[in-house]
């Protein structure tokens, strides 16, 4: 029984240091914040996927096109406003991108110092 | 050792509602280290249930009965590995296993994207808290599976139906399924928290919808190959409250996932998404709501303990304020994008989604019909098979036969002539495979032929896909045909995993329709050497006799089986009678027939020991055994979706790491 | 880029509405469902019912009548006499909890065939079974 109590307490000190571990490891941090996603931020995110939507759009179009899904009038038409709105998404998404200074895609770019620390 | 149990308990409430609390004000406010500490407090939490279990195992292990609960559902003569499953066989263990895997699902969950969105976890860590807790709160007031008592010389046992190795596996796969469908929940919720309106928890839980939703499956499917095998009544799915109560959050889980594809591709649905995991949840607290608290008239169903209100109360409260954060955020979440078509895949989708929802509603109108009557009339009137097999035939066939069209429709729309050429082979099956039945007899259920040519459209249409598929892609890259198929497969494997489950579903559906519709019944009383005709079988009793087995009495009835006039087989059906639980269980014998996928299967009703008879019925199924092998095919198809795909997540890092703020940890 | 007027909400609500159909369409034909009493609600109904409640001994049984024993409220002491033609499942005994289809014919409850169930014995419940 005294056995149970004292794995028990063990159990307790252990859990309460993992908890306060935080705290402990950082009494005087430098900064205590969370950044939150800024507007722009979220723009950004909201762009990326929909120039991700548009690009995989274009490529399942392309293979529909080639397994003979989608006819070649139904192609015709609706590769146009595919291939515009994924440009369009590709373009509305640099200008953002030289701001927070990261390329998706395999291209070198000048880092610029990233996300900044409130 | 109980102390340690409930002391292990006790710290897990603590520690929830520390992640709870202090969670949701780190969040608010924004502090990292506080939200670093709630999110430990949840890690921990996952400890201290790892310890409760250990000690609960540890006690049924030894055989404790000090532990009431040891006591109350296992007996020292209990095989070992039953002992160990009585942790799942009664209320408090089974709740503690709920917490175990909550715990477990939280701290990986949490642990897992902590770097990739911090901001969501900020969030995800005080709801997946506040769902701890309240589990926790009822191991520790309510229902605790460390009671002690003076212990009796030997425990009641566990009762007979669940001594079989399914016990072992049912429950485990299907609270695997159930709690996992919390997770998606509190990302959703979290998102909403966080005021993110994009793809961001979707993308975190997609692989968890998917194993919790396959767990689920996999379960109900072993729960009713159970029933099948060993509860002996020849039948595998009775619309028991118990048995709906898992169907209904894997349609909503269904629907989910479904439509989740619809928002990736589109940006549309985003409400429908949130509405539909709450609703996956919300289902699965429910479900295990109506099997713990009495409250239906179910064969699982059991005493009233004091649970169900507090069950009730929760539900109330997470169904309150989910809906009331949906209701704060609905700006956040309007898409501009529109259906363009009702001919597009995305219309499929929708379609195929009122269908599941519709379904799933359905069933739980029948599921709480007894409880509205009785509060509306003041007697509770039931709802039976026939009312669900109505609704399962009305919205299943339609959904049989759209998981054969959406696959060969485009995004977006498609003209009539496209599709004539993409259904022409599928059409040229269904309906050839129409005319065989219906030449061959299988006329006499116009039911069963409609359900079987849907199904051979479906199968046509995922073969159309994979061949197409990989013949594009081998003239594409200039791959030999295996090589192109697998490729192909790699590259998209949520769709073509997603194919191969629409197949193990079809399997499903040929088995159900083969197994209920052309089934063949006969029952008869039999003197020794008189022989019962049941379809092609000429079944001939010889005579019993009465074995003993480790911890039962078996008494069986010998019996030959023929085949045009061959004897194929010697089967030994009858009843097993537990003296120590005081109790006699049904042992049906099965014949499977692997060539035709059909079972033989006989039930003694009775033995008569004034003259040697028996009364014997015998059931004839075709095509059942299509029913365990979707299975298979499903946990295969489920696999291939899984699977981690390198180049996908090395995309979807890209997507979001432009705007990561990832916290220093 | 013209958009065009949106199908969605029109393909929706008329999608919606032929389920709506096809539910209340049931729902007419087949009615209600059927009754779940206990002995001591079974006063005045003549209609096919589902009864509830505990095995009262002693239970008799022959090749012509089938089995007869009573059923009795599981809460209360009102019970009525059942007959049985057909072999009840493994777990009947006295004193568990059954349900079972059929009617009352003179003041005997004549139960359908196969659809007596046993309810599992307290596996949930706190009290020791």
């Amino acid at each position: 029984m005294t056995l149970a109590y004292a794995l028990a307490a063990a159990l307790a000190v252990s859990c309460v240091v993992l908890v306060a571990w935080p705290f402990l490891r950082e009494p005087e941090p430098r900064l205590d914040r969370v950044r939150e996603l800024s507007d722009l931020e979220q723009r950004q995110v909201a762009l990326a996927e929909a120039r991700d939507r548009s690009l995989a759009a274009l490529k399942e179009l392309e293979f529909d096109h080639r397994t003979g899904k989608v006819s070649d009038e139904d192609y015709r038409a609706l590769v146009g406003p595919l291939r515009r709105q994924a440009a369009e998404a590709l373009r509305a998404l640099e200008p953002r991108l030289e701001r927070t200074a990261r390329q998706p895609h395999a291209e070198p770019a000048t880092e610029e110092p990233s996300r900044g620390v409130e | 050792m109980p102390e340690l149990g409930r002391a292990a308990l006790v710290l897990c409430l603590g520690l929830s509602l520390y992640a709870a609390a202090a969670g949701a004000f780190a969040a608010r406010t924004r502090r990292r280290r506080l939200a670093a500490s709630a999110a430990n407090a949840l890690y921990a939490s996952f400890g201290a249930a790892v310890i409760a279990s250990l000690v609960l195992a540890a006690a049924l292990l030894r055989h404790d009965f000090t532990f009431s609960y040891v006591a109350g559902h296992t007996s020292r003569e209990l095989p070992v590995a039953y002992t160990l499953s009585a942790f799942w066989g009664g209320q408090e263990g089974s709740l503690l296993l709920w917490l175990l895997i909550l715990t477990a699902y939280a701290a990986a969950a949490c642990a897992l994207n902590r770097r990739r969105a911090p901001d969501l976890v900020l969030w995800v860590v005080p709801v997946l808290g506040g769902v701890a807790s309240f589990f926790s709160f009822l191991l520790v007031v309510v229902a605790s599976p460390f009671g002690t008592q003076p212990p009796p010389l030997d425990g009641s046992g566990l009762n007979p139906a669940l001594q079989n190795p399914y016990m072992l596996a049912h429950p485990p796969m299907l609270y695997l399924g159930y709690v996992g469908l919390t997770v998606p929940f509190a990302f959703a919720m979290g998102a909403l928290l966080s005021r993110r309106a994009d793809e961001r928890w979707i993308v975190a839980t997609r692989r968890w919808t998917l194993g919790a939703w396959a767990f689920l499956g996999v379960g109900q499917l072993l729960g009713a190959h159970w029933a099948y095998v060993e509860v002996g009544w020849g039948g595998y799915y009775a619309w028991d409250p118990v048995e709906n109560a898992a169907l209904m959050p894997w349609l909503a889980a269904t629907a989910f996932l479904h439509s989740v594809m619809v928002q990736e591709k589109k940006g549309m649905l985003k409400v429908w998404n949130v509405l539909l995991v709450i609703l996956a949840f919300g289902l699965s607290l429910f479900g295990t709501f109506l099997t713990r608290s009495g409250i239906l008239s179910s064969i699982h169903s059991f005493t009233e303990g004091s649970i169900g209100p507090w069950f009730v109360g929760f539900i109330a409260v997470v169904t309150a304020f989910s809906l009331a954060l949906v209701f704060v955020r609905l700006p956040l979440l309007r898409a501009r994008t529109k259906l363009e078509s009702p001919i597009s895949r995305e219309a499929t989708f929708l379609y195929n989604n009122l269908l599941l929802v519709a379904l799933c509603l359905t069933i739980l109108w029948g599921v709480i019909f007894p409880i509205l009557s009785e509060a509306v009339r003041g007697e509770a009137s039931a709802v039976r098979g026939p009312y669900y097999n109505f609704f399962l035939r009305s919205f299943g066939l339609p959904l049989l036969l759209l998981m054969g069209i959406g696959p060969l429709i485009a995004w977006r729309r498609s003209s009539l002539r496209a599709l004539r050429r993409t259904f022409a082979w599928p059409a040229a099956t269904a309906v050839a495979t129409g005319v065989i039945l219906l030449a061959t007899g299988a006329g006499s259920s116009l039911l069963g032929v409609v359900a079987y040519s849907f199904s051979a459209f479906v199968l046509a249409s995922i073969v159309v896909e994979f061949a197409l598929g990989a013949s594009a892609r081998s003239s594409l890259a200039g791959e030999s045909w295996p090589v192109a198929l697998a490729s192909l497969v790699a590259r998209n494997r949520r769709r073509y995993g997603g194919y191969v489950v629409h197949a193990a579903v079809v399997l499903l559906a040929v088995g159900i329709a083969g197994s209920s519709i052309y089934d063949t019944v006969r029952e008869k009383t039999l003197r020794p050497g008189q022989t019962l005709q049941v379809g092609r079988y000429a079944v001939t009793y010889r005579n019993s006799v009465e074995r003993r087995a480790a911890n039962a009495q078996e008494f069986r009835a010998l019996v030959d089986v023929r085949r045009g006039g061959q004897l194929i087989g010697r089967m030994q059906p009858g009843r097993n009678w537990y003296p120590a639980e005081q109790q006699a269980s049904s042992e049906m014998a099965i014949r499977r027939d692997w060539t035709r996928a059909e079972d033989l299967d006989l039930i003694v009703q009775r033995f008569n020991s004034s003259d040697g008879s028996i009364e014997l019925k015998a059931l004839v199924k075709p095509l059942v055994n299509l029913i365990w092998l979707s299975g298979l095919l499903f946990i295969g198809g489920a696999l291939i979706a899984l699977w981690p795909d390198a180049r996908e997540q090395r995309r979807l890092a890209a997507r979001y790491a432009d705007s990561s703020v990832a916290a220093p940890a | 880029m013209a958009r065009k007027a949106s199908p969605a909400r029109l393909v929706i609500a008329l999608s919606v509405a032929a389920l709506l159909a096809i539910f209340l369409v049931y729902t007419a034909i087949a009615g209600g469902g059927r009754p779940v009493l206990q002995p001591g609600k079974l006063k005045g109904h003549r209609e096919k019912v589902s009864l509830g409640g505990k095995v009262v001994g002693p239970v008799r049984s022959s090749a012509k009548s089938g089995y007869r024993f009573r059923i009795r409220d599981v809460n209360g002491t009102a019970t009525i006499p059942v007959v049985y033609r057909d072999t009840p499942p493994p777990q009947f005994k006295v004193g568990r909890e059954i349900s079972v289809d059929g009617r009352v014919r003179n003041g005997v409850f004549v139960g359908d065939r196969g659809t007596l169930v046993t309810k599992c014995p307290s596996k949930y419940s706190s009290k020791p079974s």
